[in-house]
């Protein structure tokens, strides 16, 4: 990058890196936290773990790299941890923390679902508008507002070059934030136009336009963005996956963790990687095992995958995980697939790369999917994928070259092309994997670093 | 050495009880013509307090320095003499300061509007203390002294200008304005029937200082016939919730 100097740059997520347990007093009180800690003097597992979630995953070896490269000084983070100590300084970044009262942090959470399920196509919106005029909305403009109140005070401390906003739930801040600085939001999510309500366009182009460069996932999204009203810099990055935090662990402790799931050596595996979430359509997956259960006795569908942050007790609270998975273990029973879809609960990073060497190929069948970094983790474990026509990714996959693209409402569809993995898996298998290698290298650390580095500058630089 | 007599400490008493009691009054003054004012015109308010509190100051400074045997005649005569000379040579400037001042409450335009006024046109690129400046369509710059924009007759041609109020305010720094915000948005919620419901409301900083923070609520009309009301009604429940915020701090 050409700056003479390095960036000085504040990144915003609503997911932070870190979750904290949430810390009770004798008689059930919550305890506060203190205000400032030094990573170092915790333990991981023990007073913290790292959020699940594409964003912290991209966003956490993203500033890393940067780093490493001496291309950023000082480099803080700001993201919504009710229950985490207000500063929590690691060595080269400082993770400040939001906290919102749990009456507002209800009707935040209701309004983020609301634009999330829409967005995603999940629910209809009633076309009156009267989302943004909302009490809740209120509650989402006051976790913004106390958000980018944070920012303006850490900026009047340190003098950021630039502002990096991710996601929806964020998407207040450019307004909020009131100063000349560049200011740069990703937009994680899918963004089909069609998808948002006409009587939301005004409001969230007016919101995305105090952005200077939108970032979005795929090209259809960026024209999309583009067809929609936003009239800024927009630009396509695929999201990107470190690779260097994934390994290939030997035989026989992949063997030993998925038995804990309840795969058995002779087993043939399905694997599923997605939180719990309708959106995930695992729904679909248990379907289609069950139309071949009878001609692939052996087969087994493996859902590995918990709550997002949204419905972690450490985060929101909001319980959507625990229904969706009461609800696919339910569909698995009427179905009489019940021992063979397994679930894994909350993986490590350790069991998931056992669980990918383990599988003979991996289904994405969300209905809605802002990008599916799922799809390149099973491409760098050399895993063929059937991949959602509707996720973003599928922009990057030709059928029968490196990828299987399916319809996820076709059930039957997706079924025949778990059938063609099964029973060719030397021939097709191997050949979508070896070919998908090479696309898994435009969503590689490497070469998004570049990228990204390369969009930090010019934002600076104009 | 001898201690004075009481006699002698007694004007300086009545002294130091005069500034005690000005103190008071003037803090109460502030607060009350603040409140009475700004429930009309919030934008206004902070402006009404600071000068409700300097009367009070005059008063009962020249009260209080009567009591020390100085004659306060002089120095008031002193004080008037330098303000009306103030006022006659910087009429114009003042002019010019005030016109900016109540051209936030009175003007129909802001930033980026397309103006015309005096026979000069053009979008207006900044609004400063003494002039607002305007870029013409031949990319010129016309800069024209605030005070015509009160006198003379002005023309906003920008597309829907007539949906637009805003409503400029200031509330103290140490003010919750996250809180405050989401107070806002409720409040204005109730007339969203009055209001375009496409837009919501929009809350803008325009300048921050260690005593206050000045904001700018944007929202959209419906009916052009309601935008007096419609103003009346919205800085209404601005300043009701700016006094209330004065009132329980962060």
């Amino acid at each position: 990058m050409p700056t003479d100097q390095p960036l000085d740059i504040c990144v915003n997520t609503q997911t932070p890196l870190l979750l904290f347990p949430q810390a009770e007093s004798p008689d059930s009180v919550p305890v506060r936290p203190p205000d400032s800690q030094l990573l170092s003097q915790l333990e991981e597992g023990v007073d913290y773990r790292f959020s699940p979630g594409g964003v912290t995953r991209m966003v956490y070896p993203l500033l890393r790299r940067l780093h490493r490269d001496k291309l950023l000084g000082e480099a803080h983070w700001v993201s919504l941890n009710p229950y985490a100590p207000r500063e929590v300084r690691l060595e080269d970044l400082t993770l400040h923390n939001v906290a919102l009262p749990p009456e507002r942090l209800a009707a935040y959470g209701n309004v983020k679902e609301t634009i999330w399920g829409t967005v995603h196509g999940l629910r209809q919106e009633d076309g009156s508008g009267n989302l943004f005029w909302s009490d809740d909305f209120s509650e989402y403009a006051y976790y913004n507002r106390l958000t980018a109140e944070l920012i303006h005070s850490l900026d009047a401390k340190y003098d950021f070059d630039l502002f990096y906003i991710h996601d929806f739930q964020q998407l207040a801040i450019g307004e909020m934030l009131g100063t000349l600085k560049p200011k740069l939001f990703r937009w994680h999510i899918p963004f089909a136009a069609s998808d948002i309500p006409e009587s939301w366009r005004p409001a969230m182009t007016g919101y995305l336009n105090r952005y200077d460069t939108v970032v979005v996932s795929t090209d259809r999204y960026l024209a999309q963005l583009k067809e929609f009203g936003y009239t800024g810099r927009a630009v396509k990055l695929y999201p990107y996956l470190d690779e260097t935090e994934y390994s290939v662990p030997p035989p026989d402790e992949v063997r030993a963790t998925v038995q804990r799931f309840g795969v058995e050596p002779e087993d043939r595996v399905a694997l599923v990687v997605a939180r719990m979430d309708p959106q995930k359509a695992q729904d679909r997956a248990v379907r289609a095992l069950a139309r071949l259960a009878r001609r692939h006795p052996s087969l087994k569908l493996l859902l590995v995958g918990d709550g997002s942050f949204s419905s972690a007790k450490t985060g929101l609270g909001l319980s959507k995980s625990a229904r969706w998975r009461d609800a696919l273990a339910g569909l698995a029973r009427q179905l009489h697939v019940e021992g063979r879809v397994l679930f894994s609960g909350h993986v490590t990073q350790r069991e998931l790369d056992a669980c990918y060497e383990r599988c003979d190929f991996t289904l994405l069948p969300s209905v809605r999917e802002g990008f599916g970094l799922v799809v390149v983790e099973s491409w760098l474990h050399r895993k063929p994928t059937i991949v959602s026509k509707y996720a973003g990714v599928a922009e990057l996959v030709q059928h029968r070259q490196n990828g299987l693209l399916v319809d996820p409402e076709n059930t039957r569809a997706l079924a025949d092309r778990m059938e063609a993995l099964l029973t060719d898996p030397e021939g097709l298998g191997r050949k979508l994997a070896e070919r998908a290698l090479e696309t898994m290298r435009l969503c590689t650390m490497e070469a998004a670093s570049r990228a990204e580095a390369l969009l930090l500058e010019e934002a600076v630089s104009g | 050495m001898t201690f004075p007599p009481l006699a002698f400490w007694i004007p300086y008493i009545y002294f130091a009880v005069i500034l005690l009691v000005t103190w008071a009054v003037g803090r109460l003054a502030g607060v009350l013509l603040g409140r009475g004012i700004g429930q009309s015109m919030p934008q206004v308010s902070a402006a009404a307090g600071r000068l409700g509190t300097v009367v009070v100051w005059l008063i009962g400074g020249t009260f209080a320095i009567q009591e020390l045997g100085v004659s306060a005649d002089v120095l008031l005569l002193v004080v008037f003499i330098l303000g009306v000379a103030g006022v006659v040579a910087l009429r114009e400037p003042l002019q010019n300061l005030g016109a900016r001042y109540f051209s936030d409450i009175y003007t129909p335009f802001r930033l980026g509007d397309t103006v015309s006024v005096a026979g000069y046109s053009g979008k207006v690129i900044e609004i400063n203390p003494i002039t607002t400046v305007l870029l013409s369509e031949k990319d010129t710059l016309i800069s024209v002294p605030n005070s015509l924009f009160v006198r003379e007759v002005v023309t906003n041609t920008s597309p829907q200008a007539w949906r637009e109020v805003n409503v400029p305010f200031s509330i103290g720094s140490s003010v919750n304005l996250a809180r405050f915000e989401s107070d806002l948005r409720k409040s204005l919620g109730k007339l969203r029937l009055r209001l375009d419901p496409r837009f919501p409301p929009v809350l803008v900083t325009r300048a921050r200082s260690a005593q206050s923070t000045d904001l700018t609520v944007t929202v959209l009309i419906r009916q052009p016939e309601e935008r007096d009301a419609v103003t009346a009604e919205v800085s209404k429940r601005v300043a009701e919730l700016v006094a209330q915020s004065q009132l329980s701090r962060r």
